[in-house]
């Protein structure tokens, strides 16, 4: 018994077919007496350079475990399986049981991806701010012009005051 | 300290701990430069390879 590490790359195009194809290649590798401890499903990714006319990628991974003379079976089928661009198996001392760096990036990009959303949706609410701010502050202007004229209207000097007071809040 | 971040183990897929050990052009810098030891540096390069061959990192800037 020895423990591998499997990654085969999807043709890119059947990426929405990869399920069926996880399902399949682990029959496969059942029937051939393989045990899978782990089973990573990256997605679609970019190559680094393009591989028989594709540029994109879908990566999977599998732990497995079993013998080296059957996993030459396996890859004799896998060989001339048409969907798979890729493929590499290598025996490992142990497996790592950790989610791979791969996996963990792939889902940190769709985390970026979403934060960046955010981020433009809060962008966007701090410009609305600060044109209200903007705007809060010609009206002052306007009532300090007005005061000059009309002392006697004390309402309005207090209203001023406070709004004022809230500027330096925002300031803060 | 060294500028470079090594892990416990190298592995041919967490491909930002690789990265710092290639050049621009997608060449593997060499121990004499890095400082990392000899051992270090035989793992590493196994690594890149196999990095290299799953389309993980470039072996030239030169693809296409």
């Amino acid at each position: 018994m020895k423990k591998y590490e499997a990654v085969i790359i999807l043709n890119p195009n059947l990426s929405s077919k990869a399920d069926g194809f996880i399902k399949d290649f682990k029959k496969l590798i059942k029937s051939n007496s393989f045990e899978i401890l782990k089973s990573e499903d990256v997605g679609r990714r970019q190559l680094s350079y393009s591989i028989n006319n594709h540029n994109k990628g879908h990566y999977l991974l599998f732990n497995i475990e079993g013998d080296a003379s059957k996993l030459v079976e396996i890859e004799n089928k896998i060989k001339y399986d048409e969907s798979i661009i890729r493929h590499l198996f290598i025996s490992v001392k142990e497996h790592s049981g950790k989610d791979s760096q791969l996996l963990l990036d792939s889902k940190n990009k769709k985390n970026d991806a979403d934060d960046l959303k955010e981020k433009e949706v809060e962008s966007k609410a701090e410009k609305d701010n600060s044109a209200e701010e903007i705007k809060s502050k010609s009206d002052e202007k306007i009532k300090d012009d007005t005061e000059e004229v009309s002392i006697n209207e004390d309402e309005e000097k207090v209203d001023s005051n406070q709004e004022n007071d809230s500027k330096e809040d925002e300031d803060e | 300290m060294s500028k470079y971040e090594l892990p416990s183990k190298f592995d041919y897929k967490d491909i930002n701990v690789l990265k710092q050990f290639i050049t621009e052009t997608g060449k593997i810098i060499p121990a004499r430069v890095t400082g990392i030891s000899a051992s270090n540096q035989r793992k590493l390069t196994r690594h890149i390879k196999i990095a290299r061959f799953l389309a993980l990192i470039p072996y030239t800037d030169m693809h296409k």
